[in-house]
């Protein structure tokens, strides 16, 4: 069904572009000529960070904040073996996924550990790689409270993801 | 945080700081290539979006909410803004993050501080309502889950509750600066 979403958008969207007598073909160029030069300015940012997190994964720096943060996130009502899970889907979209994969082959894909991280997954986002991205085009030094907020609303995201498992 | 890590590494293994740095720069090299084509179609996408007009009509459709949230008023950047806020509520990260680096630079003030609306669009794309987070239920589909889509009303509730909370700490926040900044002044004056 979801499958039918994104074609059947693009569709409409040529037809009324049709309608509207724009030139689809060079007003799409025109756009995708614009990607080049943006992956060229953001490319620094992202091998910085990618560097960064290899190496607190490499050091056992996660192991170490995972063992000692399993404990609290228990009392709070998420499986301590998602931890790591949570204090990595900050910093990498492809790294957390490839856990995901690891949490549901282990599992079991409708074990009650699984949906937690799925759900967990789903309302979260890479906030440390969204912000150096979007932030890498302007001159902003000081983020003030962007990433704290955004980091505590995950984590009550997570809690609540757990809590939402239990009873749906 | 690199050096801690780099401190660490120092005791356990020296020998592999280098290639590990390397081999994640090189990962960086090829998530960018993937990323410049994703970023060619959702550019192209985007600039007929914007050309047909479609793009003034989403946002005249989310211009109350955007008006509120951001307390901005620039029909091209409240433009920006609605197609980040609808591609991130299809699920489309990718496709979201050109736009709302481009809304970024419009809403830059040179000023070197982020601006509360700046603020606001990176706590609500790292909180974003999603109506259909795709990625995760493929992988639960080919995990072999019995109905991979039952995510989909947790999901749904967990983000909204933590878009709702992500709006009004951003907002607390900003009033809470606001009011310091109008005291600070007078605290120097009544110094001297």
């Amino acid at each position: 069904m979801s499958a039918y979403i994104l074609p059947i958008i693009f569709l409409a969207l040529f037809g009324y572009c049709y309608f509207k007598k724009v030139n689809t073909y060079d007003t799409f160029v025109k756009g995708a000529k614009g990607a080049i030069p943006l992956i060229l300015d953001i490319f620094p940012f992202i091998a910085s960070i990618m560097i960064a997190v290899a190496l607190l994964r490499v050091s056992g720096i996660t192991n170490m904040l995972a063992y000692v943060l399993s404990p609290v996130f228990k009392v709070l009502g998420v499986p301590g073996e998602l931890t790591e899970l949570i204090l990595l889907r900050p910093f990498t979209g492809a790294g957390s996924f490839a856990l995901l994969e690891n949490v549901l082959s282990t599992y079991g894909a409708d074990s009650y550990i699984s949906r937690c991280a799925c759900v967990i997954l789903g309302c979260s986002e890479t906030i440390f790689y969204v912000a150096t991205v979007y932030f890498s085009q302007t001159k902003v030094k000081k983020l003030l409270y962007a990433i704290p907020v955004a980091l505590i609303c995950s984590a009550i995201g997570a809690v609540v993801a757990c809590l939402l498992c239990k009873i749906i | 945080m690199m050096f801690t890590s780099i401190g660490i590494l120092l005791w356990t293994s020296p020998a592999s700081v280098l290639g590990e740095m390397i081999s994640a720069s090189a990962g960086a090299l090829k998530l960018c290539v993937e990323l410049a084509g994703v970023y060619a179609v959702w550019l192209g996408i985007l600039e007929l979006v914007d050309a047909s007009g479609l793009g003034e009509k989403l946002a005249k459709l989310l211009r109350p909410v955007i008006r509120k949230l951001f307390k901005i008023n620039n029909s091209e950047i409240e433009r920006m803004i609605a197609l980040n806020m609808s591609a991130n509520m299809l699920g489309l990260g990718n496709a979201a993050t050109p736009m709302g680096i481009k809304a970024m630079k419009a809403l830059d003030d040179g000023s070197g501080i982020a601006t509360p609306a700046m603020i606001m669009l990176i706590v609500l794309n790292a909180t974003s309502i999603q109506l259909l987070p795709s990625t995760v239920i493929g992988l639960r589909a080919s995990a072999g889950s019995a109905s991979p889509a039952d995510i989909i009303l947790p999901t749904l509730i967990a983000t909204f509750v933590t878009s709702c909370l992500g709006v009004l700490l951003v907002k607390l926040c900003n009033s809470f600066r606001a009011k310091h900044a109008k005291k600070s002044p007078l605290n120097k004056r009544g110094e001297q």
